[in-house]
């Protein structure tokens, strides 16, 4: 143990030296370095993010967590005190202000999300219930709901007859995910849904080898809680969100999770439903290691985000 | 006889495995008692599809417990799961009035299963914690429970919400043991 401690206070120092040397050599600080060296995208923001959060500086340290309204005057402050004159460096400003616009955003995301998902569904709000009906309207624009209470839910995939209860710990933002996804990727949302719904047989006998599509949304809205809230998905947001991701962004990722393990789990072929867990597990397991990739963004398929990608 | 030998059989073997299954209708708890017994988080639950599995370590015994989705079109897999089952428990949402006959049918249904002939089972009047729970007296009486005799049975109120009376149940599983 107090080996492990000195080593660590050895390295720390050794990496000050370091730096220290660097910066006499080259006449730049490390935060001008990485600008420089690295291109714009999740590459860059997460050296970035990492140098502002092992500074000595608490101004540095704390500068993660400001307000999106203080960074510019926060920008100001990082350059006056790294005595970086911004006349001979006029892009550094602005690659620096990017860089914290998605540090800081990201960190409001996740305060939003958390929000959304601690906000039970509510059979007594009009705005809830307006958006589980919207939710049948788009997936099922053909065959009206006949009465709020109906086993018609377990037709898009809820467990009973009242689909209040399955948002359970993803609260709204389970029903805010499935709402944009059919409402905006209405014709993949009714492909998904519509295979969920063929039924499958074996030896001439019936299989449950179809997921539910409204319990599924509501759990790889969990799976993109989880990505999210470790840190995952900064690469992709760094990637694609050109200031601070948002919303709009998480919920197009939850789309994109939605088609890409629609179709991860036809080519797993599982021999029935309840081999769920396993194959998610795989499936999270793969997404994980693709966002280890810098240059990795899950690019969500369908024209609404076209113009957010910025590589 | 039942749980009780049972349970004896297991205190004089400790280390011994035991193979829990959790069974119950859809939205009765099933996946926040299976959380709740292993002291895991239960504020990010979502519908179980297919079934979960855990093993608790609870005073020398390894628990292994299987949680089984409760939506109608998982319930015919249930019985994959029946072997070497040593304790059933069942669990029922108490505030769900609507739903007592249907969870007292599948009950029923599972007590006449042959794999599960003399398995001691242990139901949980869950949800205690809501206003319009019923009382367990209540359950127990509306499914006919004084009924069973083929096996040792205990119907116990619990919230897996705040934890209460799951891990009395523990307890008193303990207590069975000796």
């Amino acid at each position: 143990m107090f080996v492990q401690v000195c080593l660590y206070f050895y390295c720390k120092c050794l990496w000050r030296c370091l730096k220290f040397v660097v910066r006499k050599l080259t006449g730049r600080c490390e935060l001008q370095r990485i600008c420089y060296n690295t291109k714009p995208g999740a590459a860059r923001t997460m050296k970035i993010e990492a140098s502002l959060k092992g500074s000595k500086s608490k101004r540095l340290q704390t500068s993660v967590s400001v307000h999106p309204d203080a960074i510019e005057k926060t920008i100001d402050d990082i350059m006056e005190l790294k005595r970086i004159n911004p006349d001979i460096n006029p892009q550094l400003g602005v690659s620096l202000q990017a860089c914290l616009l998605q540090i800081v955003g990201y960190r409001n995301l996740v305060a939003e999300v958390e929000k959304l998902r601690r906000e039970p569904y509510d059979s007594e709000n009009p705005q809830h219930e307006e958006m589980l009906l919207k939710l049948w309207k788009c997936l099922k624009p053909n065959s009206p709901l006949k009465a709020r209470i109906s086993k018609q839910w377990c037709e898009i995939g809820f467990q009973g007859d009242d689909p209040k209860t399955d948002f359970r710990g993803m609260g709204l933002l389970g029903l805010y995910n499935l709402v944009y996804f059919a409402e905006r990727d209405t014709g993949i949302a009714q492909q998904v849904l519509s295979d969920s719904l063929q039924p499958k047989y074996r030896y001439c006998l019936r299989v449950e080898k179809n997921y539910s599509f409204a319990i599924v949304g509501i759990n790889i809205t969990d799976l993109a809680y989880n990505l999210l809230v470790s840190g995952a998905l900064k690469t992709h947001f760094y990637n694609v969100a050109p200031e601070a991701p948002t919303l709009t962004h998480f919920q197009q990722t939850f789309c994109y999770l939605m088609h890409e393990f629609h179709k991860f789990w036809i080519e797993e072929d599982p021999l029935d439903i309840m081999e769920f867990n396993r194959v998610r597990e795989k499936f999270h397991k793969r997404i994980l290691k693709q966002l280890q990739n810098p240059d990795m963004a899950l690019c969500p398929h369908f024209a609404a985000s076209e113009s957010l990608i910025n590589m | 006889m039942g749980l009780l030998s049972i349970l004896r059989k297991l205190k004089s073997t400790p280390d011994q495995e035991v193979r829990i299954l959790l069974l119950g209708l859809d939205n009765a708890g099933k996946t926040t008692l299976l959380k709740q017994l292993a002291s895991e988080d239960i504020s990010h639950i979502t519908p179980t599809q297919g079934f979960n599995i855990k093993s608790v370590q609870s005073q020398g015994f390894k628990l292994n417990v299987w949680d089984i989705g409760g939506q109608r079109k998982i319930r015919p897999y249930w019985r994959n799961y029946f072997e070497n089952t040593d304790i059933l428990i069942y669990v029922i949402d108490s505030a769900d009035r609507k739903r007592f006959e249907e969870t007292g049918q599948e009950l029923a249904e599972l007590l006449d299963e042959e794999k599960l002939s003399g398995v001691p089972v242990l139901i949980f009047a869950n949800k205690q914690d809501l206003l319009t729970a019923a009382p367990a007296s209540e359950i127990a009486e509306g499914l006919n429970l004084h009924t069973i005799r083929d096996r040792v049975w205990q119907i116990q109120s619990c919230s897996a919400l705040s934890g209460e009376g799951v891990q009395v149940t523990c307890v008193s599983d303990d207590w069975m043991c000796k």
